[in-house]
Formats: structure tokens, C-alpha cells, sequence
């Protein structure tokens, strides 16, 4: 049986030379994805809902410390450890190489939350409320999640089909920076760069070429398509 | 038809067993119910060679081929790419051929021993609830047109 | 004549004795399975109130997904390796001294695995949707994936209670004629029903026995690819301190000594509760008790190699799970190696102490305690400290999967309770097997027992 191909090969690459930390990726997809609001009781549990992470790194002793920044969010892994243990199929790899997950087909073994070695999948051990009239801001592309459902980021895919629909539309391919995720759209120092690494003339793809790239657990041999930019070899921040 | 004596003692079983073959009766005519099993040949003989293990076989195998059918069938139905690994993998594959393959081949055994055993019982046979404190039963049978005098030769209570 | 008259005498006191726990049901036995239900009925309310309202009512989170749960899941299909390997392994070792031991740890086998098998369903997000787990034609064209360890675990869990219900029954069939023709009324009827006509003729005898021989056979293998699979789902993922080839064996061996520890404690009880002292004697407790050390000596030896060469080759992800593991949870760790190792080694080296009850009863109840310990230290430290440390965390049981847990536990009681209620619990026509052939022989100044074999 062969894979099957696609012209899209979408990946993401994040610059952490240029990240602040300021965290408006982190709300940016709360609010285009109906990530789940927690409360501080849900947080302190260690239950929260972010799908972007940013970790934060503290290097060095006073009046010296540093500190880094690394957004996390699913890597979409070509060789994901999650998509083969899920006894139910919730989690795929799509022909378009994104790892996609399927609400209302997960029954909530969390054995892909298991699996994850970036620790980037949440699960919704409450269920989630928006209490009028925040409903108003649910974004109506992206399905409202159950509880006993596991979630994860998904390179905003609602986004990307609304750009295919338009492109197949007009007989051509999805031109390069037409979609962007809700997190690299509302980055202000253009951290966060998406795009088809397929396309080697797109900005991801030029970017992803940079001396300065590694992934994230590379021994691991998970084939993330997240691509981070570090200046290699001295610390700075 | 069929009669049935019982014993209290294998030694007195055995005597009777001797006795009947002594008159005349073949070895395949006499045979004893028991609530434990005696060494072959301290009351009758059995026949060695079963074949309900061929049941056994059979079911191993169709089970490891309805194994296969499940994983490999099932995923080519409905192809969904998880991780690098391929449609039909080797490993689930083989794993769940021998867990099916294994549970035919058990049930395949049980059916197959009531089969040769010939259990349950179609047809109403001689039974005391003596053998179950430890009697022996002999039971004799014999095939329309017997030699009823020799009935009372080595029977006893 | 009086011989003979003895040894018909015998055998019915024999068939009295061990058929005592058919008795209608005392007092003791009501408040006993009263009480047992009010717990079972306690975990199921714990679990209804879980189903109701959220998965945030048991202890997990991110990054500890698996729990208490799944902790009692691997524990169960642990217990359940006590009857397989006790009885196949004794029965195929023509071992005289098990005949008085099979029948309960043939049915502990079953009635653990289907505890067992609760647990996958009980620790789901969404427990009713637990059927796109199971491989039916359906109307979305979709089929569960093999390729998942949790698959092959419902595969093997099915086949191992089918095929320990089947060992369990195979036993049972000449004892359940046996009751069959001891009892009247409904109750006649039903064992007839089950004795399947059952006369106990030669050649009955002659395929039985062949029949017993190739399942004690057939059972094994599925026994250990039951918790090998079980193991695989923790060795094949990428999580450090998971991935580890000795995971299957480790579980096997575990499971054994899990096993056998717990069909000592259930020897224990029903000695003496049925007062069966005469077929349960300090020999057969003996016997179980070298079988123990051997399989505890198995697992230190398991344990220390998984230890030491994390220890050795000190790759910073896989020793700071056993070094988390080891300083957040000492007191667990400690009773564990108590238990598992040092307890059995030291005690059961001695023959005066294997043949005592009080030491028995305690080893093995605190064995079966430190494997459940184990697998929990299996389980959760090795999920708080994943790769990423910004990500690391902790977990404490909640009181919902505490109860669930005990519920299961009081469960499987319960349905041993209710087994011995109806079924002869000490495999009668084995036992009156071993009385047939067994005579004393003049040999030179003594007399010497000597036993009649089957060839």
C-alpha cells in the first residue's frame, strides 16, 4: 500500500533568537482554537489546557541570569510515537504531513498523551464552559471539545482547509504565506514562520535551511516538521 | 443394552472383569466407570490413539488465519497512516495471529474432547450415583441377540 | 473385606469433607458477602460518579495520564498468571503435591482476568464510547487499529479468560458429577446440565486426561503473552525508563511471583475456613513455599539488572526517572524491596519457617502488596519526568480511584466467595486420585510410600 502524497508538506519554523516571551502566541491560539479556559484550582493540578507552551529557561546567577524561551506546541512528527498507539485511529498522520486528531473518534485512553515525548498533548479532564457571553467569541471552524477528549495544536488546520477550498477554487496551489496559523499571525517580532517545506522557494523552506536549525529531541528520530533557529555556539539571549 | 454392576473394591472389580472375559465377552463389550482414573489396563483397556488433537490443529490454524484476516483484512479496508509504520505491520500482525491462533486451538480442544468422548449423551446410559463414593461399575454391553446366561456369572452386589 | 469397606468409607468422607463449602449458606457467609458488596457497590458508585462528571476527579494530569487505573490493570492480569502457571506447570511436572492446590488457583486465574478486564474500560475519558474499540462492521466504515498495544491487549485478555474458563471448567467436569450425584431439586439439575453427562467410563478417563495434558500445554504460552503484551504497552513506547527489552520478562516473572504468593494466601484461608488441614498440610505449603523463593530470587535478579545498568551507563533522561523515583517515593521503594525480595529470600530459606502458616500468610500477603506497589513505581515516576523537565510533574491517587481499586478487589472475593459456594473448591477426584494409588511398600527395614503413575 503506498502513502499517499501530497504537493503540501506543511512545516513551522520558530526563530529563538527573535522570541520575547511575551506570550501573545499562547493567547492567540486559545482564542482561535476554543482552547478550554482553566481556572487556577485546574492549573495548580497541573491540567492546563494550553496547546503553545512557552518554557522559559533561567541561565546563570545574579547579576549575570538569562533567560531563554521555547515555544512548544505538537511537533507533527512524520514518525509520530502517538499516532500508532491510539487503539481507535483519533490520532493520524494526513497525507498534507500534518498529525491530526480527531475528537469525536477518541475515547480517552490518553495513551498518546503517554507517548508524546514533547508532552504537548492536553487533555480534557474537565469539561470546559463558556459561560454567556464569552460563547460569543467561539470560533464557529473549530469544534467545541467534550470532556474525556485529548486536544493538541493543529497548525490551526481550519485555517489551512479554508486556504485549500480557496486555492482548489481557483484551479492553482495555496501560495506561500496565504495561511498562517493563529500563533505565527499574531507574533510581534516574526518568530513564528509557517509554510509548505515542500515549496523549496517559500519562506519556511529557505528558513529551515539556515546553519542555525535543529529540532527539538532530534536523537529521538521523531522527524518533527517544527524547525527551530538558534545561534549556534554562544550564549546570548 | 447395557448392565451395570458395581463393586466396592477394584480388587473385586477386577475380578469380575476377569470373569466376563474368562465366559467370553470381548474386551470392547466391558467397560468401568470410575470417579478416579485407574492405571490403563487395572480394569479395562483403552484405546490408545485419540483424534480430537487433529480438532485442536485445525483450530490453531484457522484461528492464526482468521488472526490475519482481522489485522490484515480489517486494515486494508479502511488504510489510516499512523506514524512511519506501514499498512499490514509485522509485528501486530504476527502477535495477534498467534492470540486468536491460540484460542481456536483451545476451544478446538475442548470440542473436540466432548466430540470424542461423546458428550452429552444422546441416548439414556447405565448409571449408579454409587460410583461417585468410590464404587467401581462394570458395565456390559451387550448387542441384540446376546447370551443372556452369562449375565449372572461374576455379577455381584 | 474390611479393607474394602475402608476404603469406600473414605472416599465419601473425602467427597464430605471437600464438598463442605457446598453447604447452604451460613450466617457468616451472608454478612461476609454482604459486606464485600457494600464496598463493590461503593467502587461503582466512585466510578458512576467519575462517569458523570469528569476524569478530573481521579488523580491524573499532564504529564501522569495513567494511574491507579492502570496500576490495578497490570496488578490483576498479574494474579491471573497464578493459576495458569501453578496449575500447567504442576500438572505438566506431574508434581503429586498440587492436586489439592488447582482448583482455586484456576479459578483466582479466572476471576482476576476478569477483573482485569474492567480496568481498560474504567479508566477511559469517555467510557461509553468503548465500543469503537471493538472490531464490528459498522456504518463508519472504521475498524479499531492493530497496530495499537491497547488492541492486542483486548485480543490477549480475551482469549486468556476464554481460555482459562475453559482450563477452569475442563478441571471441574468429573467433580461436577461428583455434586451431581450428591445433590436433588435445581440443583441436580444444574450440575447435570454442566457435568455434561459426565460417567466417568475408561475412555472418558483416557481422552480427558490427554485433553487436560494439551491444554495445560496450550494454556501457557497464552499466559505469557497475556502480560507480555501487557508489558508492551509501557516497552514500546519512547517514554525513557519504558523502553526497555527486559519489560516482558520482568512482567512474566512478576506476575508468576504475584501469582503464587497470592494462591499461598488463598491456600491459607480456605485451610481454614473449610478446615481442609488434611489435604492442605505443611508440605504442600512447603512445596509452594521453595516455589515462591525461586521466583523471588528471579525477580531481584530481574530488577537489580534493570537498576544497574541504568545506574551504569547513567544517561541523564533514564537516571533521573529511578532518582526521581527513588527520592519522592523511598518509603514505597523500601516496602517493595522488603516484600518482593528480602522478606521471601531470607524466610524461605528455611524449611521450619516455609512450613509455617503465620510466616507464609504474612510473606505472601506483603509480596502481593509490594507488587502492587511495583507496578504503581513502574507506572508513575517514570510519566512525571519525560523528556521535556519544563513539563515534569507529580501525581497522588484520588479517593475515587482508591475506591475503585478496592471495589475491584472486594469483587474478586466476592466472586470467589460465590464460586466456592457452588463449586468444589479442592479438585475432589484429584485428590481421591492420589488415595487410589498410593500403597505402602516393604522395601529392606521399612516400609516406603510408592505411588502408581500413568505412563
Amino acid at each position: 500500500m503506498e502513502k499517499q502524497t501530497s504537493p503540501y508538506k506543511w512545516g513551522m519554523v520558530i526563530d529563538l533568537d527573535r522570541c520575547t516571551g511575551c506570550g501573545a502566541c499562547v493567547v492567540a491560539c486559545q482564542a482561535e482554537n476554543n482552547v478550554g479556559i482553566c481556572e487556577k484550582k485546574e492549573i495548580s493540578e497541573g491540567r492546563n489546557m494550553h496547546w503553545l507552551r512557552i518554557e522559559r529557561f533561567w541561565l546563570g546567577e545574579y547579576p549575570d541570569v538569562r533567560v531563554r524561551f521555547l515555544p512548544v506546541m505538537c511537533q507533527h512528527c512524520h514518525d509520530a510515537p502517538c499516532e500508532p498507539v491510539c487503539p481507535v485511529y483519533a490520532s493520524y498522520h494526513n497525507p498534507d504531513g500534518l498529525n491530526g486528531q480527531v475528537y469525536v473518534r477518541c475515547v480517552g485512553t490518553r495513551y498518546c498523551g503517554n507517548n508524546c515525548p514533547y508532552a504537548v498533548r492536553v487533555f480534557n479532564f474537565y469539561p470546559h464552559e463558556w459561560p454567556k457571553p464569552l460563547d460569543n467569541q467561539l470560533s464557529p471552524d473549530v469544534t467545541v471539545r467534550s470532556r474525556g477528549v485529548m486536544e493538541k495544536c493543529s497548525f490551526c488546520i481550519q485555517r489551512i482547509r479554508r486556504a485549500k477550498e480557496e486555492a482548489t477554487a481557483e484551479g492553482r496551489l495555496v501560495r506561500d504565506g496565504e495561511v498562517q496559523p493563529a500563533c505565527a499571525q499574531t507574533c510581534p517580532s516574526e518568530a513564528m514562520t509557517f509554510g509548505n517545506l515542500a515549496d523549496l522557494r517559500s519562506r519556511a523552506a529557505r528558513l529551515a535551511r539556515s546553519p542555525r536549525r535543529f529540532h527539538l529531541l532530534e536523537h529521538l528520530g521523531t522527524h518533527p516538521s517544527v524547525i527551530y533557529l538558534k545561534g549556534g555556539g554562544r550564549e546570548h539571549v | 443394552m447395557e448392565i451395570l454392576g458395581i463393586f466396592r473394591d477394584i480388587e473385586s472389580a477386577a475380578k469380575a472383569v476377569a470373569g466376563l472375559v474368562r465366559v467370553g465377552f470381548t474386551e470392547d463389550q466391558i467397560d468401568s466407570l470410575t470417579s478416579v482414573p485407574y492405571p490403563e489396563g487395572a480394569l479395562v483397556r483403552t484405546k490408545q490413539s485419540s483424534w480430537f488433537r487433529w480438532l485442536a490443529l485445525t483450530g490453531g490454524l484457522s484461528g492464526a488465519l482468521a488472526g490475519f484476516v482481522l489485522v490484515a483484512g480489517t486494515a486494508s479496508l479502511y488504510p489510516v497512516q499512523t506514524g512511519d509504520k506501514p499498512i499490514i505491520a509485522i509485528y501486530p500482525t504476527a502477535i495477534i495471529c498467534f492470540e486468536v491462533g491460540m484460542l481456536f486451538a483451545i476451544i478446538g480442544t475442548m470440542v473436540g474432547m466432548f466430540l470424542e468422548m461423546g458428550l452429552p449423551a444422546l441416548n439414556k446410559r447405565v448409571y449408579d450415583p454409587a460410583v461417585a463414593e468410590g464404587c467401581i461399575g462394570i458395565s456390559l454391553t451387550i448387542h441384540g441377540g446376546g447370551r443372556c446366561g452369562a449375565l449372572h456369572a461374576g455379577s455381584s452386589d | 473385606m474390611s479393607d474394602a469397606e475402608v476404603t469406600v468409607k473414605s472416599a465419601t468422607r473425602v467427597n464430605d469433607e471437600l464438598l463442605s463449602s457446598l453447604r447452604p449458606p451460613t450466617l457468616a457467609w451472608y454478612l461476609l458477602a454482604f459486606f464485600l458488596g457494600v464496598v463493590v457497590a461503593c467502587g461503582l458508585a466512585a466510578f458512576t460518579w467519575q462517569m458523570m462528571n469528569g476524569m478530573y476527579v481521579t488523580g491524573k494530569n499532564r504529564p501522569v495520564m495513567w494511574g491507579f487505573y492502570i496500576t490495578g490493570f497490570v496488578f490483576w492480569v498479574g494474579l491471573s498468571h497464578s493459576g495458569t502457571m501453578v496449575s500447567s506447570i504442576l500438572r505438566l511436572s506431574r508434581a503429586n503435591w498440587r492436586r489439592p492446590i488447582l482448583r482455586a488457583a484456576e479459578a483466582m486465574t479466572v476471576f482476576s482476568i476478569t477483573v482485569a478486564g474492567l480496568f481498560p474500560l474504567i479508566h477511559l475519558g469517555r467510557n461509553w464510547t468503548f465500543f469503537y474499540m471493538i472490531p464490528y462492521p459498522n456504518q463508519r466504515g472504521l475498524w479499531p487499529n492493530f497496530r495499537s498495544p491497547l488492541l492486542w491487549d483486548m485480543t490477549a485478555i480475551t482469549a486468556y479468560i476464554i481460555g482459562s474458563s475453559l482450563f477452569l471448567y475442563l478441571g471441574l467436569l468429573p467433580d461436577l458429577a461428583v455434586v451431581r450425584d450428591r445433590t436433588t431439586g435445581w440443583r441436580h439439575k444444574m450440575y447435570a446440565v454442566l457435568a455434561m453427562g459426565w460417567r466417568g467410563s475408561a475412555h472418558e478417563w483416557s481422552v480427558y486426561h490427554k485433553a487436560s495434558t494439551l491444554m495445560a500445554a496450550l494454556i501457557i504460552p497464552v499466559a505469557v503473552s497475556v502480560h507480555s503484551i501487557v508489558a508492551w504497552d509501557f516497552a514500546v513506547t519512547v517514554v525513557p525508563g519504558w523502553h526497555s527489552t527486559i519489560f516482558p520478562p520482568y512482567f512474566v516473572i512478576g506476575a508468576i511471583l504475584s501469582g503464587v504468593a497470592a494462591v499461598i494466601t488463598l491456600m491459607i484461608t480456605i485451610r481454614k475456613v473449610f478446615h481442609l488441614e488434611d489435604y492442605l498440610t505443611p508440605l504442600h505449603f512447603d512445596n509452594m513455599g521453595k516455589l515462591l523463593l525461586v521466583i523471588s530470587l528471579l525477580w531481584t535478579y530481574a530488577y537489580f539488572v534493570e537498576v544497574q545498568i541504568t545506574w551504569y551507563a547513567h544517561e541523564p533522561i533514564e537516571w533521573e526517572v529511578f532518582s526521581f523515583l527513588s527520592s519522592r517515593y523511598t518509603p514505597q521503594l523500601l516496602i517493595m524491596l522488603v516484600g518482593n525480595s528480602l522478606l521471601p529470600i531470607i524466610f524461605l530459606c528455611f524449611k521450619k519457617l516455609r512450613r509455617s502458616i503465620g510466616v507464609m500468610l504474612v510473606v505472601s500477603l506483603w509480596v502481593n502488596v509490594a507488587m502492587f506497589i511495583e507496578r504503581f513505581l513502574i507506572i508513575v515516576p517514570t510519566l512525571s519526568h519525560k523528556n521535556m523537565p519544563f513539563a515534569w510533574g507529580s501525581y497522588s491517587p484520588s479517593l475515587v480511584e482508591t475506591l475503585v481499586n478496592l471495589g475491584a478487589l472486594a469483587g474478586f472475593v466476592l466472586l470467589f466467595i460465590l464460586f466456592a459456594k457452588f463449586f468444589p473448591i479442592v479438585a475432589i477426584s484429584d485428590v481421591r486420585e492420589l488415595d487410589v494409588r498410593k500403597a505402602e511398600v516393604p522395601m529392606g527395614r521399612t516400609r516406603v510410600p510408592s505411588i502408581a503413575e500413568k505412563e
